[in-house]
């Protein structure tokens, strides 16, 4: 009896720490009950796996990126080997974050070739033509498009095809006239031979507004041997007509003369200015990218789940009455079919409750809708394991044992089938927690941190409770323990 | 209170009913793999194929007008600049028309932020706070399928597995035939569903079947042993001992089964409509699990 009365300050002990724990650290939600936005980035990688140091170096370039873009309170983890998933709580717009994430944002330095100045000139040209038809297209789309100026597109489009001596193979305008601007850009990066300075060599970057017009423009600084490259590289090409392009994902963003006042020293100083026509906010992704440096694979979003504030906390209100609903209803079944059992195990499922919550705030366990639903299913499986037990007590109690012998064997003689019947459960939780997605995981995770919960809550805290119950006389009457019908079996 | 169930008797009628079943949902299965417009055995969701799915509700005064779902297709097609997907949109209003649920193939976040503001425009205002948006790329669709399938079928075999080292081996044969029965009609029950209603599973319906699948061997694990227990102890003929065991552990699994139940029913009652179909799955399983760990597993157990 002595050692059952320590379980008790056990249990109670237990339990003012559980509550302890949740007033001081709070569970941590899942974006579908706060809101918020989730991405779900994949390395593309052709040939092989994502090795650990690339996933490594992937992970830590987009966390740079995400730290840049003062996103707060952003949560960057890495899923299955080859997928990032990143969350961002609250109102923020995805769009912003995957437009900077999903660049590989490789930035190279290229010097032209000799004798292809005339190449540039024509290409040059053509790109412009092919930038003004793209802009024209998105500009009548918007404004109730009609079939004459697509026509004018088309043909436009077919000029600068047979100039290029290239057709496209798209189906739809959009895409042949994007797809020809790919090749034009192509075609231009080739006329430039690649230098050793990349975007490795920088340290930073930042951008300004130009001071002649409204476009803004973007700072690049580089380390000490950066800078000495870059000098090296504008001396080699200073005063004559071959240009230095700045290249970003093979697409040239400038391309510069250098004067020929750098002939003898190059352009020293370890900084170089990009002023393309950037808006402010292209400036910006542009740096955030360069600062974050490229990344060594390509990635794409593939996944995107955008939750509002509202639905977020109208879950968390619904989540709650179903949990509140279930626990009433399990309960009122239990003290209808067990009485004084039932009581007790409702007792027990309360501190199975609030057990569970202490540990996922303590492990912790992000608090998602299925996670909840796992929870509130396993109230049910924890009761399982207090109706087998209730059972053999009743078949103790009716092949006429006295009530402590019944209690006794019942809870001994249900313990292995209990044990048994969890492993099953436990199993399928397991295989869900390595194969499953986020979501799945945590579902997962509540199921299986409810079942291993419940095995205590279930043996050992119901019997504590009976026990310490029983040491009570008024509470020692058989009828109490059995449904007074019944009895008479 | 004792319970009296002929098993014996209704042997015949028992495995008819299993087998009716099984014969409805292969029917379904098939019916859904050859003659629907989703050509698989069972109407995969958006999770599995990838796409874009938005639900956003709508801010009214009082109540909301009603609006013809073609009406805003039709204004959609006017100023949208993709006409491509238009075509394969699917629009829905629910909930007095207050909630719009659309559904599109695939789209970036900028195109699917363009629609939420063309949508603003013919249908608005909208509350950005109520909005809950997934985009899914068909690649990690295929990707999440593959996975679901392959987490089924480990764990399907470890269960399998401990069945079989913790029973012998006729034991271990009818519990995971009982297990297969399940699987197979609440599958066979969605792939109708899909049928009749275009309901969709998504991998948390993966995620149901596994649970089933956990839960149901349970039980019959359970009466099983209770069998085993008894072979050993009674005196009683080997078909009579079956019978005495079920019915000695009949209350003790219907009950197991209602208190899981009366949680789920409670999710499908309050809950949040993402888990609605989740804790239908997963209350069918449950159901047709306690039939077949009471009535089927044992019958087949009997010899004639």
């Amino acid at each position: 009896m002595k050692r059952r009365q320590g379980w008790l300050f056990f249990i109670i002990f237990l339990l003012t720490l559980s509550v302890y724990l949740l007033i001081n650290y709070p569970l941590q939600l899942g974006l579908d009950l706060q809101g918020g936005s989730q991405l779900t980035l994949q390395i593309i990688k052709d040939e092989g796996n994502v090795t650990r140091d690339e996933l490594e170096a992937v992970n830590s370039v987009i966390d740079k990126r995400v730290n840049n873009l003062g996103v707060s309170e952003s949560n960057l983890q890495t899923l299955g080997g080859d997928q990032l998933i990143l969350e961002l709580p609250g109102e923020q717009n995805p769009l912003v974050a995957s437009r900077v994430l999903g660049k590989t944002a490789l930035l190279e330095f290229r010097t032209q070739k000799e004798g292809t100045s005339t190449d540039l000139k024509t290409l040059q040209l053509q790109r412009l033509s092919i930038k003004e038809l793209i802009e024209q297209y998105s500009f009548e789309e918007k404004n109730q498009n009609n079939d004459n100026f697509i026509k004018v597109i088309q043909d436009d489009l077919k000029d600068i095809e047979q100039e290029l001596n290239y057709s496209s193979t798209s189906n739809d305008l959009y895409g042949k006239l994007i797809e020809i601007k790919k090749y034009v850009d192509k075609e231009i990066t080739n006329l430039f031979i690649k230098t050793d300075l990349s975007g490795k060599d920088l340290i930073n970057a930042g951008r300004r507004q130009e001071q002649t017009n409204s476009n803004w423009e973007v700072l690049l600084t580089f380390s000490n041997s950066g800078g000495e490259k870059f000098a090296e590289i504008t001396k080699s090409i200073a005063g004559t007509n071959q240009l230095l392009a700045i290249i970003l994902d093979g697409e040239s963003i400038s391309e510069a003369s250098v004067g020929n006042q750098f002939a003898s020293t190059g352009i020293t100083g370890g900084s170089a200015t990009i002023s393309g026509n950037f808006s402010a906010e292209n400036a910006r992704e542009l740096e955030v990218q360069l600062k974050g440096g490229s990344l060594p694979l390509p990635i794409e979003i593939v996944e995107t789940n955008t939750i509002g504030a509202l639905l977020g906390s109208k879950n968390i209100l619904k989540s709650l009455y179903a949990a509140i609903s279930g626990l009433i209803f399990v309960g009122v079944f239990m003290i209808f079919n067990y009485r004084i059992l039932g009581f007790v195990s409702v007792l027990s499922l309360v501190l199975y409750g609030f057990l569970n919550l202490a540990l996922y705030s303590l492990i912790p366990v992000t608090l998602t809708l299925p996670g909840i639903s796992g929870l509130i299913l396993s109230i049910g499986m924890a009761v399982d394991a207090n109706i087998l037990i209730f059972e053999r007590i009743r078949e103790e109690l009716y092949d006429g044992n006295t009530l402590t012998r019944s209690i006794d064997s019942g809870f001994q003689r249900a313990n292995s089938s209990i044990v048994d019947g969890h492993i099953t459960t436990l199993l399928s939780c397991f295989v869900l927690f390595l194969l499953g997605t986020n979501f799945v995981k945590g579902f997962a995770a509540t199921l299986g941190i409810g079942v291993l919960i419940s095995l205590f809550t279930s043996l050992n805290c119901s019997k504590t409770i009976l026990r310490f119950f029983t040491t009570y006389q008024s509470l020692r009457q058989k009828n109490l323990y059995l449904p007074k019908n019944n009895f008479s079996n | 209170m004792k319970y009296n169930l002929e098993l014996i008797k209704n042997k015949r009628k028992i495995i008819s009913f299993s087998t009716f079943l099984i014969l409805l949902s292969l029917l379904g299965i098939l019916y859904s793999t050859f003659n629907t417009s989703y050509k698989k055995p069972i109407n995969l969701g958006m999770d599995f194929v990838g796409g874009n799915e938005l639900r956003i509700e709508r801010v009214c005064e009082e109540e909301c007008s009603n609006l013809s779902p073609d009406s805003v297709l039709e204004n959609l097609r006017e100023i949208s600049s993709n006409k491509n997907f238009i075509n394969n949109i699917k629009l829905q209003f629910q909930n007095n028309n207050k909630l719009i649920s659309i559904r599109t193939p695939y789209l970036s976040i900028e195109e699917s932020n363009n629609l939420i503001t063309n949508l603003d425009n013919i249908i608005g205002p909208l509350n950005y706070e109520s909005k809950d948006s997934r985009l899914i790329g068909p690649k990690l669709g295929k990707r999440l399928l593959t996975n679901c399938i392959t987490s089924l079928l480990v764990s399907l075999f470890a269960i399998s597995l401990y069945i079989t080292i913790r029973f012998d081996k006729k034991y271990a044969l009818f519990a995971l035939l009982a297990l297969f029965h399940d699987l197979l009609i609440v599958f066979g029950i969605f792939s109708w569903l899909g049928i009749i209603l275009s309901v969709e599973v998504n991998s948390l319906f993966a995620v149901s079947l596994l649970t089933i699948a956990g839960y149901s061997v349970n039980d019959t694990v359970v009466i099983f042993d209770r069998i085993r227990e008894n072979l050993k102890s009674k005196e009683e003929g080997y078909n009579e001992t079956i019978q005495l065991s079920v019915n000695e552990s009949f209350r003790r699994t219907t009950f197991t089964s209602i208190t899981t139940l009366i949680p789920l029913l409670s999710i499908i009652l309050f809950g949040s409509y993402s888990l609605f179909w989740f804790s239908l799955a997963l209350s069918l399983g449950i159901i047709v699990g306690s039939y077949s760990s009471i009535l089927l597993a044992p019958s087949l157990l009997l010899k004639d």
